[in-house]
């Protein structure tokens, strides 16, 4: 689902932030990215979104070689592909409904489909009480709760997040996880970047761990307790 | 591949964000709405006066005439004579005796500010005449012109004053009226477009973040740029709408403030409002002018490499 063969991006003469990266994440995989600040996680999900273009090297996701898709077919790829963003990316002058219906707007679903596909997207994350709220009125956590509804609501191929339990209690980013996880028994391939390397040991899932913009280390983490699927949107 | 396309529900999608946007942006789409009402309100007053104009060239043109001036010492035999001969021609066919007296009064009522300069004189300065009807067919003929000749050199006429060489002057005031005008708003209209170019450009410097998110979650740029190009449409028709309206009021302010029968050409400056294909077509230049300016803004727009915070 998600191919780098040898890819290096570099921004300048002197930053290089990733160095000629090959990994590969099979369809329907749940994999943790992992490695210190500044040691190319945030570049490589850029890349995978397509947000940034790579030096050099091929980048493949879901088929489509990223290196020479059309500008025209980018918005068509994004769409199969559930961001959540370090920073939330909300738009702050809409509610939460709004930030989720926005994106069924795009996808051409009817405005009477929107109220029910966002409250259910909304309930999985806990927030479906908070619909009517703006970003601003949300705490860290909440907003990112808000941004993980928004990624999962048109049940994506892949499935990206960028450090998503950054600002959650320990329970909190379990369960954030236990939605992950079910999005990924749902089909979704999942990629999470995260430092926390707790959670990463209680998962059970493969990582990859990057260094100074290399791959140092690829293996199974060794669960020390399974983590709880449940059903969430209402399946499980 | 799905080929770029809006899906359906997105037409009520850019029209609830431009009018929010129009909302939000009050001051700045007010000025962009204030220059294409003016602009089109310059326009608008331009083709009314030569609408008007128009109408009376027509009018004029339909029913020409020639006046035959009498000399001011023609006597009543000379004057029966002209008036046996103006009869015995049917090229003139109707035609009417103005006396000296009635030709003092037509110049008091339509010239009533000059109404003092003509009661000073001792005596009346205004000759009699006969007024022929005469088509516009007639009075391009040859026979037309050696009649007109021969009634020059009859005894006790002045002059033989024909309508249409003054009908002719003023449909090419018509025409001048209509190129200045034309112009004046185009160049004003032009104006008027760049100015709401500046004014979309403005919303998205705003909006940049926002529409940087969009392109994150997949709009394609139609869904990015279709709020901003309704929001141009709806400023220009807005401006439109506004000038049509503020046209109608003056004309009928000036037509209300026109002094009774004081001046002819207030008369037929304001003597009917637009056609609706005119009003129509100010109206269409008004939504051209805003889709253009906006176009003109959103045509710069593509996705770049957006800064990025490394981890």
């Amino acid at each position: 689902m998600i191919h780098f063969y040898h890819v290096t991006k570099r921004f300048d003469r002197y930053s290089t932030a990733l160095h000629d990266v090959t990994f590969h994440v099979d369809k329907g995989e749940f994999v943790f990215l992992t490695g210190a600040s500044g040691a190319g996680k945030s570049t490589l999900l850029k890349l995978i979104l397509r947000q940034i273009r790579a030096t050099d090297g091929q980048i493949v996701v879901n088929g489509r070689n990223l290196s020479t898709i059309r500008r025209s077919h980018l918005p068509f790829f994004r769409r199969e592909i559930g961001m959540v963003f370090q920073d939330f990316k909300l738009i702050e002058r809409m509610t939460v409904f709004e930030n989720l219906s926005f994106i069924l707007t795009i996808l051409g679903l009817p405005p009477k489909e929107h109220k029910k596909m966002t409250y259910s997207a909304l309930r999985a994350v806990s927030l479906h009480h908070k619909m009517g709220a703006y970003p601003q009125q949300l705490s860290g956590g909440e907003q990112q709760r808000v941004a993980i509804a928004r990624a999962l609501i048109n049940d994506p191929l892949v499935l990206i997040a960028d450090e998503p339990t950054g600002n959650l209690d320990p329970d909190l980013a379990e369960d954030i996880i236990r939605i992950f996880s079910d999005a990924n028994v749902r089909g979704s391939t999942v990629l999470i970047a995260t430092h926390d390397r707790d959670l990463i040991e209680r998962s059970g899932r493969r990582v990859i761990t990057l260094d100074h913009g290399r791959i140092t280390e690829e293996k199974i983490a060794a669960p020390e307790r399974p983590m709880r699927v449940e059903g969430i949107f209402g399946l499980g | 591949m799905k080929d770029p396309e809006i899906p359906r529900s997105t037409p009520s999608y850019f029209f609830r964000e431009a009018l929010r946007r129009i909302w939000v942006s009050k001051r700045t789409s007010s000025v962009a709405i204030a220059m294409i009402t003016i602009s089109l309100l310059i326009v608008g007053t331009f083709l009314l006066i030569s609408e008007n104009l128009g109408r009376a060239v027509t009018r004029w043109q339909g029913s020409s005439r020639a006046t035959v001036y009498l000399d001011a010492e023609a006597t009543p035999e000379q004057t029966a004579s002209v008036a046996a001969w103006l009869s015995a021609h049917p090229d003139f066919g109707k035609h009417r005796f103005v006396t000296k007296a009635e030709a003092l009064q037509r110049f008091r009522t339509y010239f009533s500010n000059l109404r003092e300069v003509v009661g000073d004189l001792n005596e009346n300065p205004f000759p009699a005449s006969f007024e022929c009807e005469v088509s516009p067919a007639t009075a391009q003929s040859r026979a037309f012109a050696a009649e007109t000749a021969e009634l020059k050199s009859m005894a006790g006429v002045d002059q033989v004053q024909l309508d249409w060489d003054w009908v002719r002057r003023l449909r090419k005031l018509v025409d001048l009226v209509n190129i200045a005008g034309l112009v004046a708003g185009g160049i004003l209209a032009l104006a008027a477009a760049f100015t709401i170019a500046n004014v979309i450009r403005l919303t998205m410097m705003l909006y940049h973040e926002e529409i940087e998110i969009m392109r994150l979650v997949g709009a394609t740029e139609r869904i990015i740029r279709g709020p901003f190009l309704i929001e141009g449409l709806l400023q220009g028709t807005i401006g439109a709408i506004v000038a049509v309206i503020l046209l109608f009021a003056g004309y009928l302010i000036a037509a209300r403030l026109m002094p009774p029968a004081s001046s002819l050409l207030w008369g037929f400056l304001f003597a009917g409002f637009l056609p609706w294909q005119k009003l129509a077509a100010l109206i269409a230049g008004g939504m051209f002018a805003g889709w253009f300016g906006s176009w003109l803004s959103v045509r710069e727009t593509s996705e770049e490499g957006p800064r990025f915070t490394e981890d």
